[in-house]
């Protein structure tokens, strides 16, 4: 039953050199290729199934989906529900359309979701790989022991942090500004510590012995060395951690009270149930959330090529 | 170790001290300068509001409001945290199944003890509703703003294809034991993928396409308010002892349990749709069961008018939308549960006498006037209810005395107002999702009654 | 060979006697994040777990009440409850997404390298837990749902996913599958690129199949990323809560009702702050037992490849 598919799988191996992605060989049609492609391209259909979902629900008129559920293309097909995201129809429209009626800063909003995630995944990425670092080659007393206290952190439910955090974010004069959203995890998360000490203790030796001979600080190690062979996991993590943070919904809420610290996701709770009885507004909603979806999608656009190539230059050796 | 732990201990108090005492004083909260923080948390009451903060505005020069609305379940946690750290509002909008809970940790200020709203009076809102918003120790807590009842809804077509006259829905009536003409009326509405109705033979009632009735889930959170409400009412039957601030319970009566084997039996005879079907904990309204065509009727409040009024079928042709009373039931009269919102003032406002200015405001003659124009809900004050019957039948040609007559009628009764409301919910929702779902009988409710009544143990 | 060994990260760091002691450099480089730590995490920890031993309603001062709160938690039969449904959930996300990872990882490697095909596997990341709880609720409402009316269209019966008490849990694991899998596999994949290509070519020269290179290369390879990776997809998997918020509520009845839900509403919404912390202070333990056993077992393991 397990079919051989030796020969050829060789072309799609990962080597720099293919990364024009042309087949040099035709690939041998044969059952187990066909099974894979079958497996990914069911994948691919359900992942972006939803997405399509959004689109299809965004672009009809929200008055009429339950009515129409059963159509695959949009129903009464309008843009009421981007026209809501952006602020375009007046309230008495918005609400007559079945939305909230509340005027949307939408620019300022996406403004302050880029300084949030900004904030955050530039000082938690910066510091978890310095701490990383320390872990991973620094001679230290208690280094093993620190380090599983953090990993420890990983295990704390957030649930425990929610309230305390608020009340000193509070005493810190911070609620209602994008510093307070930021800075509970603008330091550190357990996770990326752990995540780039793992690469750090990949790296090898050699190198880095070779440098400090030549009589460079470990710091100077840290910077010129360690760092540039690590853009790829430290893109990886910055580009997870930048998403983390661009979708962070509940912390966003309790922090953010007025335009001045709103951020998109909070912003798009507005398209949410506003009474207990009476639904969403679907098409409002999921306009909104391909618009908030949007710079992460043009980002990761970018980037994605950059850790592909990165990952087949670094290759930790 | 013992000293580490006081430490924390001593750390944590500090901690909590600061924000008790923040609370107590009177310091923060809100803003300071002149700006009273308003919340809400309908939109589609946001725009009337508005038109009252400006009116507002232009007669107390140096104060401003700033509304914030947030969605149902936001502004509950939202608020709470704002309870804690501080950050709440001057002045919210209040809920009659949360503000026991708030007037139990004090974070609402009496309104007799404020100048502004001290001399509210029970008379000047329609019977019954200031009453709800006064705590057990006779204090107001709450300046109504507005009330609803419940009603039947209809899709006019839906008769019409079944050839029911709409006159026949202002005079059902029902028992637990047969239905009577209402549960006649809902088999013949219900139609199976055959076409086929459910009072005819051969009706096959595991495929339905439109049930009789529309079902907005168990209504374990807030006592069957557009579920069983209307029915139990009418079979003389009341949540608690004596109502506000009950201290027993009574889901051991028979009128009760009697009432819920009949409702959710409807749901076995396919006449009205499954927990399954609605989509469990988040029920798709009975708007939206009308609109898709799942369901022919369904109770629902009075603040549901305006999203009813504008429904429309898939081509964006609107629907033919009527409303009935509550049926009669066995007490020989119909019932409403009667329930109301009021705006609270918190005791972290730095401003108290300024927000009960807007409180005062809010539920005076000119702004409820306001609201009853814009024709979302209808206004606590007489002459505000009047407006909005006018504007609903002046601009939207829907005759809404089905609602109001309960209240000329008197045939309503009050929304159970007690001490561990959240607990209670806690407790019920769970237990009632079981009886619809039918993994319980209704009897099990007697074991919840005790279960219940031994929170006012506890909390005593 | 030698790449084995240097990628064996999960060993507690290789005790190599340098002659330097590093200790005030290191404890600049861990300052910040100390701080970080210390001040959101533990601190807030440590309070939890003070109050778990307190009655506190959030507004007025805790009273200490000893073991009261543990009691109640013992004889609390929702919060058993809460416990197997959690447990449920963790074995049926954890189980099918680090397979289906796994898989789709491996394709990314062996299949095509092309770029577009992570982008795609990763896009669902892209939204928030919320979003995707409310598109899933909107596809798979019973009626109106577009999965369901596929369903029905090619004569399956209409399924209550999220309304049933034996479809709920699977949906909920089935939506947040979907939502990570592309961000487990892409780690899963940064850790197949650390594979050098020699030793697949070894393999291949050896005449081995595409499957049995999986097996004994490839699985012993990678399992200190996989550790890593089940770590930290388990200690997440264990905090369900904006999907059971969002989708369910807890229900039908008890049976979405996972621990962190349950706490979340005894806390914020019937205010029984002290209760809620001892819950908390069970989940944590529970999440310290599960990763101490995954890490020891991974260790262990490690080593046999040496």
């Amino acid at each position: 039953m397990t079919t051989d598919t030796t020969p050829t799988v060789a072309t799609a191996a990962p080597v720099a050199v293919r990364r024009d992605s042309t087949p040099t060989e035709p690939h041998q049609l044969n059952f187990g290729r066909v099974l894979a492609w079958t497996f990914m391209i069911l994948v691919i259909l359900v992942s972006l199934f939803p997405f399509y979902w959004m689109l299809r629900t965004a672009l009809s008129s929200n008055n009429a989906l339950y009515a129409g559920s059963k159509s695959l293309l949009p129903v009464q097909t309008s843009w009421g529900g981007f026209e809501r995201v952006f602020g375009l129809q007046t309230g008495q429209e918005a609400i007559d359309a079945g939305g909230a009626g509340q005027a949307i800063n939408f620019w300022r909003y996406l403004f302050n979701s880029v300084v949030v995630a900004t904030l955050i995944t530039a000082g938690q990425v910066f510091f978890s790989a310095m701490a990383a670092y320390a872990f991973a080659r620094l001679q230290w007393k208690h280094r093993e022991r620190v380090f599983a206290f953090f990993l420890a952190g990983l295990m704390i439910p957030a649930i425990f942090t929610l309230l305390p955090n608020f009340v000193l974010i509070k005493q810190l004069g911070l609620v209602d500004t994008l510093l307070g959203i930021a800075l509970p995890t603008m330091f550190m998360t357990p996770f990326a510590v752990f995540f780039l000490r793992q690469f750090f203790l990949g790296i090898s030796r050699e190198v880095e012995e070779a440098a400090l001979m030549d009589g460079a600080s470990k710091v100077r190690v840290f910077f010129r060395l360690i760092l540039p062979m690590s853009v790829a996991p430290i893109t990886t993590l910055a580009i997870l951690t930048y998403i983390a943070a661009w979708n962070e919904y509940f912390w966003a809420l309790m922090v953010s009270y007025t335009d001045k610290s709103r951020v998109l996701t909070v912003a798009l709770g507005v398209f949410k149930s506003q009474t207990p009885q009476t639904g969403p507004d679907w098409s409002g909603l999921m306009a909104a959330t391909l618009v908030a979806a949007l710079p992460m999608l043009l980002l990761f656009m970018l980037f994605a090529k950059r850790i592909v190539n990165s990952i087949g230059f670094s290759g930790i050796k | 170790m013992t000293t580490f732990r006081q430490r924390i201990r001593t750390a944590a108090v500090a901690l909590l001290t600061v924000s008790a005492l923040t609370a107590c004083g009177g310091a923060g909260g809100g803003s300071a300068n002149g700006t009273i923080e308003y919340w809400l948390w309908d939109s589609a009451q946001q725009p009337g509001y508005q038109k009252c903060a400006d009116a507002f505005e232009k007669a107390n020069p140096g104060l401003r409001i700033h509304i914030s609305q947030y969605g149902w379940d936001a502004y509950w946690s939202k608020l709470t945290a704002g309870f804690i750290a501080d950050t709440a509002p001057d002045v919210f909008t209040d809920h009659l199944a949360k503000f026991a809970q708030y007037v139990d940790l004090k974070v609402l200020r009496p309104l007799d003890d404020l100048g502004p709203t001290s001399d509210i009076k029970d008379g000047d809102y329609q019977q019954g509703l200031a009453q709800l918003w006064k705590g057990q120790d006779g204090k107001r807590y709450g300046a109504p703003k507005d009330w609803d009842t419940i009603a039947i809804f209809y899709d006019g077509a839906a008769l019409k294809k079944a050839g029911v006259d709409p006159a026949q829905l202002q005079n059902l009536n029902w028992n637990p034991q047969d239905g009577g003409t209402f549960e006649k009326l809902v088999a013949h509405l219900t139609i199976d993928a055959k076409g086929v109705h459910g009072d005819e033979p051969g009706f096959d009632k595991k495929n339905v396409k439109t049930h009789g009735l529309a079902s907005e889930g168990s209504g374990g959170g807030g006592w069957g308010q557009t579920q069983w409400s209307a029915f139990t009412g009418s079979a003389g039957w009341q949540a608690t002892d004596k109502n506000p601030w009950g201290t027993r319970f009574n889901l051991d009566r028979p009128e009760l349990q009697d009432t819920l084997s009949w409702y959710f039996g409807l749901v076995q005879k396919g006449y009205m749709p499954s927990y399954e079907e609605i989509g469990g904990a988040n029920a798709i309204g009975t708007d939206k069961q009308i609109q898709s065509g799942t369901a022919a009727m369904g109770l629902s409040g009075s603040w549901m008018i305006s999203t009813f009024s504008k429904l429309t079928d898939a081509g964006g042709k609107k629907l033919d939308i009527g409303i009935a009373p509550t049926p009669i039931g066995p007490t020989g009269k119909r019932a409403s549960m009667f329930n109301g919102l009021a705006d609270s003032v918190t005791t972290l406002s730095k401003q108290p006498e300024s927000a009960a200015k807007w409180v005062k405001y809010l539920s005076g003659a000119e702004c409820q006037n306001i609201i009853g124009q814009s024709g979302v809900v209808f206004p606590a004050r007489p002459a505000g209810t009047d407006l909005a019957i006018a504007y609903n039948k002046n601009e939207r040609k829907l005759d809404v005395t089905p609602f109001t007559q309960q209240v000329e009628q008197k045939t309503t009764f009050l929304f159970p107002v007690t001490t561990n409301a959240a607990d209670i919910a806690a407790l019920m929702a769970p237990r009632m999702d079981a009886v619809y779902i039918g993994s319980s009988p209704t009897t099990s409710l007697t074991k919840l009654n005790g279960q219940l009544n031994e929170l006012f143990k506890v909390a005593q | 060979m030698a790449t084995t060994t240097s990628i064996g990260p999960v060993k507690a760091g290789p005790a190599r006697k340098g002659p330097r002691d590093d200790t005030r450099l290191a404890l600049l480089f861990i300052l910040p994040a100390l701080i970080g730590f210390g001040v959101f995490m533990v601190w807030p920890t440590l309070r939890g777990i003070y109050l778990s031993f307190t009655k506190f309603n959030l507004l007025t001062p805790p009273e200490f009440n000893g073991l009261d709160n543990y009691i109640r938690m013992v004889n609390d039969p929702v919060f058993w409850n809460a416990l197997k449904v959690t447990l449920y959930y963790v074995v049926l996300n954890i189980g099918f997404q680090t397979v289906l990872a796994l898989v789709i990882a491996v394709m990314m490697q062996r299949l095509t390298q092309r770029t577009w095909l992570r982008g795609i596997v990763l896009t669902p990341f892209l939204v928030s837990n919320v979003v995707a709880a409310m598109v899933f609720l909107w596809i798979l409402d019973y009626q109106l749902g577009i999965g369901n009316t596929i369903l029905a269209a090619v004569g399956i019966d209409r399924i209550p996913f999220l309304s049933s008490d034996a479809w709920v849990i699977p949906t909920i694991a089935f939506i947040n599958v979907w939502r990570h899998v592309g961000y487990t596999a892409l780690l899963i994949f940064a850790g197949l690129q650390t594979i050098p290509e020699s030793v697949y070519e070894a393999g291949r020269i050896d005449g081995a199949s595409e499957v049995r290179m999986f097996r004994s290369i490839t699985v012993p390879l990678l399992r200190p990323i996989l550790s890593l990776v089940l770590i930290i997809t388990v200690v997440g998997s264990f905090q369900v809560f904006d999907t059971v918020a969002i989708a369910t509520k807890g229900g039908p009845v008890d049976s979405s009702r996972v621990l962190q839900f349950y706490i979340y509403d005894v806390a914020f919404g019937r205010f029984q702050f002290g209760y809620a912390s001892a819950m908390s202070v069970a989940l944590l333990a529970v999440l310290v037992i599960v990763t101490f056993i995954q890490y020891r077992l991974t260790r262990a393991e490690t080593s046999d490849l040496a």
